[in-house]
């Protein structure tokens, strides 16, 4: 067993290493369903069961509705500043997307 | 990644130096009871007990202690059971830089009612509130349904389940935090309406759900569609599975399929379970998709009469396609069953992020079972 979760390791660090840079496109559906969503959006923080400081990151509705009001700019900023999530930092790179989209001026919305 | 091995080598080492005794709690299903249904009424594991669970649950706790609803100071008719469950948890938590945290996790009671083979399921209680929301939202059945079973009284033969419930999928460990449950095919709270038809024995178990999303609780699946969870069972002490998931929401469709081992190795009295998914996420309305990887092996072994260790690693690549975009843990949990209704656990993980500083969090949970 310890010797095929060892293969699998491998495998899964062979698949990670083919991963390219990233040129996924800064577009206001994969911020919000690939990047909020499982980072932010978690049933116990800001999603549409709890709405948590009366946000919403698990569906593109409740995303439109919490990256729409004048508070979104902070959202940015909790994020840069690692102080969102309190647990379980975000990607770099997702970091990096989130600011290209800001910076586009947040197209989609 | 090299670091992760390493660190994996490490905790199994662990868990294989410290001491020896038998059985508790879900993970031990291949040491003691070889289905879920050995120790719970439901076919697919968690909340009331049967006769046979309540015995586990006083033999394996260190005080032990009458391990009936309240004590047994209620007496109640054949016909129903009762239970429930109050959990909650504090300590600390880290995204880089440390901080307190609590959590309020579970006050939640059960009921089966029914004779003949057909049983009503309920639970009911309370939730975090809804900042947004009503009542409704802060009281709720997480699950209601009708179960029938083939053989009552048995823990095996055919199960046919309708109502709200969880669809069946994976390794549904108690830790909801696991990686492949949290960003996987078994998140919390997921549970859906549905119709369920399952099949359990000592050699192997089924279960097929159909399922749509709750629409009037707002609720972790958005989505409609189906789970497959198959399990056949390689001698007395090992396992494997494989499961297969797809729901469609108005977002995203998204097509789960993963494998599962289990195997006990009773001479070092150490149960391993592993299990490894694939996610494809397709995006409605877009020709954008991405795909997922994530993993878990869980280590457990007993201290001594009440306690038990688990150690687990974890792994979730986000975007298969992207440089960096991944996740590892090391989980090491100490569970105390002090009687046959108190648990103290300590939790702890260290999260390894390929790119961000790195996570985890040290909590001290107290679970009541009622």
């Amino acid at each position: 067993m310890r010797r095929a979760y060892v293969r699998a390791l491998l495998a899964s660090a062979l698949l990670v290493g083919c991963g390219t840079t990233d040129d996924r496109p800064a577009t206001f559906e994969v911020i919000s369903l690939e990047i909020l969503a499982p980072t932010c959006g978690a049933v116990q923080c800001h999603s549409t069961t709890t709405y948590l400081e009366g946000l919403a990151f698990d569906t593109l509705d409740a995303c439109r509705e919490s990256l729409r009001g004048g508070e979104a700019r902070e959202i940015l900023e909790v994020i840069d500043e690692q102080e969102m999530p309190p647990d379980s930092p975000m990607f770099e790179n997702d970091i990096a997307l989130l600011k290209q989209w800001f910076a586009a001026g947040r197209p989609g919305l | 990644m090299r670091n992760l091995l390493a660190m994996s080598f490490a905790c199994a080492l662990i868990v294989l130096c410290t001491a020896d005794r038998a059985h508790a709690y879900p993970q031990y299903q291949l040491s003691h009871d070889v289905t879920c249904t050995g120790c719970h009424l439901s076919p697919a594991g968690g909340g009331l007990l049967n006769e046979n669970g309540l015995a586990v649950a006083e033999n394996e706790s260190w005080k032990g202690g009458k391990p009936e609803f309240l004590n047994g100071k209620v007496e109640l008719p054949g016909w129903l059971q009762l239970g429930g469950d109050l959990r909650g948890a504090a300590g600390a938590v880290s995204n880089g830089a440390m901080g307190g945290a609590g959590y309020p996790m579970q006050a939640e009671v059960y009921v089966a009612a029914g004779a003949k083979g057909f049983t009503f399921n309920a639970t009911g209680g309370l939730r975090r509130p809804n900042e947004e929301g009503s009542a409704i939202h802060v009281l709720w059945s997480r699950e209601h349904y009708l179960m029938w079973q083939q053989k009552p009284g048995a823990n095996e033969g055919l199960y046919v389940r309708a109502g709200r419930f969880m669809p069946v999928f994976g390794l549904r460990l108690a830790e909801h935090i696991a990686y492949t449950q949290r960003f996987g095919g078994y998140p919390l709270y997921g549970e859906a309406y549905g119709a369920a038809i399952e099949y359990v024995s000592q050699r192997f178990e089924a279960h097929a759900t159909g399922f749509v999303h709750d629409a009037i609780a707002s609720a972790v699946e958005h989505g409609d569609g189906g789970a497959f969870y198959g399990e056949v069972r390689l001698g007395d002490h090992a396992a494997i599975g494989a499961q297969g998931k797809y729901a469609a929401d108005d977002d995203q469709h998204r097509t789960y399929a993963g494998l599962t081992a289990k195997a006990y190795v009773p001479s070092a009295d150490l149960l391993l379970q592993a299990e490894g998914d694939f996610v494809k996420n397709k995006l409605v309305g877009s020709d954008y998709s991405y795909n997922q990887l994530l993993g878990y092996l869980l280590a457990t072994r007993p201290l001594a009469q009440g306690w038990l260790l688990d150690v687990g690693v974890g792994h979730y690549t986000q975007n298969t396609d992207v440089k960096g975009n991944y996740r590892d843990c090391i989980d090491v949990n100490v569970h105390w069953f002090t009687t046959s209704h108190i648990e103290l656990l300590a939790t702890t993980r260290l999260e390894l992020v390929s790119s961000g500083p790195n996570g985890g969090y040290a909590l001290a949970q107290l679970h009541y079972r009622l």
